[in-house]
C-alpha cells in the first residue's frame, strides 16, 4: 500500500493579545458621526474632491437622515422631475434633438446635479431642505424655456408647419429685458430669453461651455477686453448655436455699455426685426420717466405688430400681482436674513434663485418653491434653528459676482466661516408693482426696468453704488466681498474710491477679482487663495476645515 | 505745399487745454464750460457769456494717479482726463456739461461731482469755488420719443442749470445768436474741409484736425478770425506738384483727438480726407437748421440725436445705417480705404469696429485697416508698421484695378 | 396562516404572491441600492465627465457650422 504523503497545512495561531478591533478607536463618536455626520470641524470636505476634475470620490456623508434626504429629495427628486419636465415640455426626442445641435444644452445641462452639489457642500438640517428648493426651481425654469426654444425651433424643425405655427407666435429678447414686458400677451404668446440659457445659466452649471462662445466672437476680430458677458452674448449667434424659436427680438441697454455694444453683432447675425427698448441712464431723475414708458408701449405696439397677440390688460394685472407675491415673500426672507441667525439659505442660493427669478419673470414654479422655503422659514424661525452655527462673519457681497464660481460662498462658509448673507444683485428690482390704473402700472413698470440688475447699484450717480454701507447696517454685515470684475468698465472706474472708503471706515473687505465667466483670468484656486490670504494675514484666522483651504479644481465644471 | 500761417499758432493752443484764448476768454469775465461728448451740444455751451471747451488731456502718457482711481482696466481717454484734472489742469473750468454716455468719462465726471453724500467722499478735484458739474441724460434712439425726451434733459441739466447758478442768458434769442454764431464757424471748417475732396486735396489731414480741435478746445469767437483767415489762405494754396501721399483714407473710429495720430497715418503715405469719430468734424460741424414752427432748443435737440453717428444707438435702422454712412463718405472723399480706430478698451468701439471691418470690406469693397489704439499714440512702432503695410495693400489693389 | 397550511397541504395561491412579491421587492432592493451606489460614488458625474462629454464636445467641434462671415447685412432697410 502506497504511503499516503499528506501534510496538514499549517495554520497561523491568532494572537490573542491583538484585539480584533483596535481599542483606540471612539466607536462611540464613529457611530454618533455616522448617524449624525461629521461636526462641521472634523468634515475634511477637500478630501473627496478628484484631482482636477472636481468630482467626487464619494458625496458627502451628512449623517444617516440628511444623506437620505439629499439622496431622495434632492438627487432622486432631481433627476426624476427633470424628466417628467422635459416631457411635460416637449418630450424626450426634442430634447435629444437639441442634446445633439447645441453645445450649451449638451455640454451643460447633464451635467446638472453636480452644480446643486457644489452649492450644498457642507449643508446639513433645514439649510439641506430649503436651499434645494431653490435650485429646482431654477431648474425647472431652464427646462421650461429650453424646450420653448426647442419645440419652435425651425432649425431643427424646418419643414414643420406646427412648429412655424408656435414660432411665429414666440418673442425673444436679451437676457437682460425683464420678462415681464410680455406679461400682457403671454395667454398667447411665449418669450424666451435668447441668452439666459445658452449662455448665462451654463457658466454656473459649467464653465466650460461659454469659452467656446468667447472664443468664437474674438475669434472674427473682438479684442479681449470687453464684458466676457457681452462677448459670450454674442458668441453664441457667431457659433450659429441659438435655436430658430422666435418672430422677432427686443433688445435694451441693460446692464451697459457692453450690452449696448453686442447688440450690433446680434442684429447682423439675428438678421430679424429687432425693437431697442433702452431704459435711461439716470434714472432718478423725474424726467426721464415719461420717456421710459413711452418706449415701453413702444415695445408692446412691436409684439402686436410682429406678432398678432392683442395687449390684454387683465392678464398682465394677473400676473403683475402674482410677481408682487413673490416680491413680498422675497422682503420676508430678507427681513429674517438681516435680523436673525435663522435664515436657512445660502448665498450661491439666495443669489441664483433671485436674480433668475426677478429677471425672468412669473413662473408657477417660483411660487411652489417660495410655499416649500416659506414653511422651512417659519419653522427656522419659530425654532430659533441656525443653519449657520459656525459664522464668524456675516458677508455681504457687492457688485457683479464670478458666475463660474457662483458657489464660492458655499466653500468660503465651510473653510472659513464666512456667511454671505446677501448679495448686491439680490437688491435689484425691489419694488411691487401698482395695478390699480393703466398709469401707475406703467410708471411702476418703468422704474422696475430702471431697477434691473447692475444697473440699479452701478449706474446714474455714485450715490447707487455706495449704498454698500446702508445694506450691511441693513443685513448686519461686518464683511465686504467686493467682486472685482476686471473688464467690467463701471466698475473699475470707481475701484479707487471703494478702496479709499474701506480704509477711510474701517471695513473689512476682500477684493475678489474675476472675469464674470471666463474662468481662465482668474482661476477658483485664485480666488480662494486669495480669500485665504486675507483670512490669515489680516483677520489672523485658523481655517475650520483645513482641506479646503488648497485643492486643485482646474478642470472642474 | 505752402505752410499755414497760423497752423503753429493753432498747434500751440492745443497743448494745454488752458491755453492763451481759454485765459483771455476768462479774464474778460467768460465762463468756461467743460464737456466730453458730441452729445452734450457745444451750441449751448458757447451761450452769451460762455464758451465751450472740449477737455483734452495733451501728452498724457502716464496717467497714474487716475489709474489708482479707476484702474488700469479702463479707457486711457477718460483717465488721462482724471489725471489732468488731478494736476490742476482743468481748474479753469466754472461748470462741467456731463453725459452719462460713456461709462468711463462719465465715471471721470462723477468724481469731477460735488455729490455732497455721506456715502462717499467728494475728491474736491477742481479747485475753483464756483465749479459744478451737472448731467444730462441721452437717449438711445433717435425717435420722436427721444428728440422729446433729449430736448427736455437740455432745458433742465443745461439752459436752466446755467440760468439759475450762473445767471447765464438762455432765452431763445440767445440760443438763436449762438447757433449763429456755431453755424458759422461750421460754414468755415466745411469750408476748409471740401479741399480735402479735390482730386489733389490741398490740405492734409492733420492740418485739418488740428484746425478741428482749436474749434472745439478754443473760446470760438477769439479763433473765429483765424479760421477766416485760413480759408482764405486755402484759396490759393496749391497742393504739391507730385502728390506726397499713396492713397486716401477715411478716419473712423472711438475717441481722438489727438492730431499726432493723424500725423501718424500720413507719415506712412495715407492721406486722411474725412474725420468720422468723436473729435472729427464729419457731424459736428454740420449747420444746424431751424425748421418751421421749432423752437431753437428744439432744433438743437433735434439736430445733435439725428446727425450724431454715436455707436451708442441701438435701433436697428441706426446700428445698420452707420455703416452705409461710412461707405457714403468714403464715396464722397473719393477715398481709397478706410482705418477704423478704437481706443483699447472702449466697449462701444470694439463690437462696432468688428462688424465695419467686416461689411465695409465684403459689402462695400474698401479696403480696411482695423486698429486698437491707446489715447496718445505718435510713438507707436506697431501702429507706424500697420499702416505702412495698410498702403501698401491699398496700393496694390488699385494697381490691379488699374487706377 | 393560509387555509393551506393549516391543512398540511401545498400552499399555492398566497405563497405564490409573496414569492412574487418577494422578487419584485428584491429587484427594487437591488435597484434602490445601484442607485445609491450611483449617488454616493458620483458615478453619474464620473460618467459624463469622462465619457458622455468628451463625446459630445468631439461631435460639437467638428459639426459644420455658417460662416458667420458669409451672414448678409442689409444696411438699406429699416426694422425688417
Amino acid at each position: 500500500m502506497a504511503k499516503f504523503n499528506f501534510k496538514m497545512p499549517e495554520f497561523k495561531k491568532p494572537e490573542l493579545k491583538k484585539p480584533l478591533l483596535p481599542k483606540d478607536k471612539d466607536y462611540k463618536k464613529l457611530a454618533h458621526d455616522f448617524w449624525y455626520g461629521k461636526p462641521h470641524g472634523e468634515r475634511r470636505l477637500g478630501d473627496l474632491y478628484c484631482d482636477k476634475t472636481g468630482l467626487y470620490k464619494h458625496r458627502e456623508w451628512r449623517g444617516v437622515k440628511d444623506t437620505f434626504y439629499y439622496f431622495h429629495m434632492v438627487w432622486l427628486y432631481g433627476y426624476a422631475n427633470m424628466v417628467m419636465d422635459i416631457n411635460k415640455y416637449g418630450g424626450l426626442p426634442t430634447f435629444l434633438k437639441g442634446v445633439w445641435r447645441y453645445r450649451w444644452l449638451g455640454q451643460t445641462y447633464l451635467t446638472v446635479m453636480h452644480w446643486y452639489d457644489r452649492g450644498f457642500e457642507g449643508l446639513r438640517g433645514e439649510a439641506l431642505r430649503a436651499c434645494p428648493w431653490h435650485y429646482r426651481g431654477m431648474t425647472n425654469a431652464t427646462i421650461y424655456q429650453f424646450m420653448q426654444m426647442l419645440r419652435n425651433d425651425l432649425k431643427t424643425n424646418p419643414d414643420s408647419s406646427k412648429v412655424k405655427a408656435r414660432h411665429d407666435k414666440t418673442m425673444a429678447h436679451d437676457e437682460t429685458v425683464w420678462g415681464g414686458i410680455f406679461y400682457p400677451f403671454s395667454k398667447e404668446l411665449e418669450n424666451v430669453p435668447l441668452q439666459m440659457i445658452p449662455y448665462f445659466v451654463t457658466c454656473h452649471v459649467n464653465n466650460h461651455t461659454v469659452l467656446n462662445y468667447i472664443d468664437a466672437i474674438q475669434s472674427i476680430g473682438l479684442p479681449g477686453d470687453p464684458c466676457p458677458m457681452c462677448q459670450a452674448e454674442a458668441g453664441i449667434f457667431v457659433q450659429d448655436d441659438v435655436p430658430d424659436y422666435y418672430k422677432a427680438v427686443i433688445t435694451s441697454n441693460e446692464a451697459c455699455d457692453g450690452s449696448v455694444a453686442t447688440s450690433v453683432i446680434q442684429d447682423w447675425l439675428i438678421d430679424k426685426p429687432l425693437f431697442a427698448m433702452p431704459q435711461p441712464m439716470l434714472f432718478d431723475d423725474p424726467l426721464v420717466q415719461k420717456h421710459c414708458q413711452k418706449e415701453i408701449e413702444d415695445a408692446w405696439k412691436f409684439i402686436e405688430e410682429q406678432t398678432g397677440v392683442p395687449f390684454d390688460w387683465d392678464q398682465l394685472v394677473k400676473k403683475l400681482e402674482s410677481q408682487n407675491e413673490l416680491q413680498r415673500f422675497e422682503w420676508e426672507k430678507w427681513d429674517v436674513a438681516g435680523k436673525t441667525s435663522y435664515y436657512p439659505i445660502n448665498g450661491v442660493s439666495q443669489a441664483l434663485y433671485r436674480i433668475y427669478q426677478s429677471q425672468y419673470g412669473d413662473l408657477p414654479i417660483w411660487h411652489f418653491v417660495d410655499k416649500k422655503v416659506s414653511k422651512i422659514l417659519n419653522r427656522c424661525v419659530e425654532n430659533k434653528i441656525n443653519s449657520y452655527p459656525l459664522t464668524r462673519h456675516r458677508v455681504i457681497a457687492w457688485s457683479c459676482a464670478p458666475l463660474y464660481y457662483s458657489n464660492w460662498c458655499t466653500w468660503a462658509y465651510n473653510c472659513w466661516g464666512l456667511n454671505c448673507i446677501i448679495n448686491m444683485d439680490s437688491l435689484m428690482f425691489d419694488m411691487t408693482i401698482r395695478t390699480d390704473s393703466y398709469e401707475h402700472t406703467l410708471e411702476d413698470m418703468a422704474t422696475y426696468h430702471e431697477w434691473a440688475p447692475m444697473r440699479r447699484m452701478a449706474v446714474g450717480g455714485m450715490h447707487h453704488i455706495f449704498e454698500l454701507w446702508e445694506n450691511m447696517e441693513r443685513f448686519n454685515c461686518d464683511m465686504v466681498m467686493m467682486y472685482d470684475q476686471l473688464q467690467c468698465k463701471g466698475m473699475q472706474g470707481v475701484h479707487g474710491l471703494f478702496e479709499d472708503e474701506f480704509r477711510k471706515r474701517n471695513i473689512h473687505a476682500i477684493w475678489m477679482p474675476h472675469a464674470l465667466p471666463d474662468k481662465r483670468t482668474v482661476s477658483r484656486a485664485e480666488i480662494r487663495r486669495i480669500i485665504n490670504d486675507y483670512m490669515t494675514t489680516v483677520m489672523h484666522e485658523e481655517p475650520l476645515d483645513p482641506s479646503l483651504l488648497d485643492f486643485d479644481d482646474s478642470m472642474g465644471w | 505745399m505752402r505752410d499755414l500761417k497760423h497752423l503753429i499758432y493753432f498747434e500751440n493752443l492745443l497743448q494745454e487745454a488752458n491755453n492763451d484764448l481759454v485765459k483771455q476768454a476768462k479774464s474778460e469775465g467768460k465762463l468756461a464750460l467743460g464737456y466730453t461728448c458730441y452729445f452734450m451740444p457745444e451750441v449751448l455751451l458757447d451761450l452769451p457769456g460762455c464758451f465751450s471747451v472740449r477737455l483734452r488731456a495733451p501728452r498724457c502718457t502716464s496717467p497714474d494717479m487716475a489709474t489708482y482711481y479707476m484702474s488700469g482696466r479702463t479707457c486711457h481717454y477718460g483717465r488721462s482726463l482724471m489725471e489732468r484734472a488731478l494736476e490742476g489742469g482743468f481748474n479753469f473750468l466754472d461748470a462741467q456739461l456731463a453725459t452719462e454716455t460713456c461709462t468711463v468719462t462719465c465715471r471721470f465726471q462723477e468724481h469731477l461731482r460735488q455729490k455732497h453724500l455721506d456715502s462717499v467722499d467728494d475728491m474736491q478735484i477742481i479747485q475753483n469755488d464756483h465749479f459744478q458739474c451737472e448731467f444730462t441724460d441721452v437717449p438711445f434712439k433717435k425717435n420722436e420719443n427721444s428728440i422729446q425726451h433729449y430736448q427736455e434733459q437740455l432745458q433742465a441739466h443745461v439752459l436752466d442749470f446755467l440760468h439759475n447758478n450762473y445767471g447765464v442768458d438762455t432765452s431763445d434769442d440767445a440760443i438763436l445768436k449762438s447757433i449763429e454764431a456755431h453755424n458759422e464757424v461750421c460754414r468755415l471748417i466745411n469750408e476748409i474741409g471740401d479741399y480735402r475732396k479735390l482730386d489733389n486735396p490741398t490740405i492734409t489731414g492733420y492740418e485739418f484736425a488740428v484746425i478741428t480741435l482749436v474749434s472745439m478746445a478754443c473760446p470760438k469767437y477769439l479763433i473765429i478770425d483765424k479760421l477766416r483767415e485760413t480759408a482764405e489762405e486755402l484759396k490759393t494754396r496749391e497742393p504739391d506738384s507730385k502728390p506726397q501721399y499713396r492713397c486716401k483714407v477715411v478716419l473712423t473710429g472711438s475717441e481722438n483727438d489727438d492730431p499726432d495720430f493723424t500725423k501718424l497715418i500720413e507719415s506712412c503715405g495715407a492721406l486722411v480726407v474725412c474725420d468720422r469719430y468723436c473729435y472729427g468734424a464729419a457731424e459736428a460741424r454740420i449747420p444746424i437748421e431751424i425748421r418751421e414752427g421749432e423752437s431753437p432748443l428744439r432744433a438743437i435737440a433735434r439736430h445733435y440725436l439725428l446727425t450724431s453717428q454715436c455707436t451708442r444707438f441701438m435701433e436697428q435702422a441706426e446700428m445698420r445705417s452707420r455703416k452705409q454712412r461710412i461707405a457714403d463718405l468714403a464715396k464722397e472723399y473719393h477715398a481709397d480705404g478706410i482705418i477704423v480706430a478704437s481706443n483699447k478698451f472702449c466697449e462701444y468701439w470694439s463690437y462696432e469696429r468688428v462688424i465695419d471691418t467686416i461689411v465695409l470690406h465684403r459689402d462695400f469693397g474698401y479696403p480696411v485697416c482695423s486698429i486698437e489704439k491707446e489715447y496718445i499714440n505718435s510713438a507707436s512702432g506697431q501702429l507706424r508698421t500697420r499702416f505702412q503695410a495698410f498702403v501698401e495693400s491699398v496700393e496694390i489693389k488699385k494697381l490691379q484695378e488699374g487706377k | 396562516m393560509c387555509k393551506c397550511r393549516k391543512s398540511k397541504k401545498s400552499c399555492k395561491c398566497g405563497c405564490k404572491v409573496l414569492k412574487i412579491l418577494g422578487k419584485i421587492f428584491a429587484i427594487l432592493a437591488a435597484i434602490y441600492a445601484v442607485l445609491f451606489a450611483v449617488f454616493f460614488f458620483d458615478l453619474d458625474g464620473k460618467v459624463i465627465y469622462h465619457v458622455v462629454e468628451p463625446f459630445l464636445c468631439k461631435h460639437y467641434d467638428k459639426m459644420e457650422r455658417r460662416n458667420p462671415l458669409d451672414v448678409p447685412y442689409d444696411t438699406t432697410t429699416g426694422v425688417r
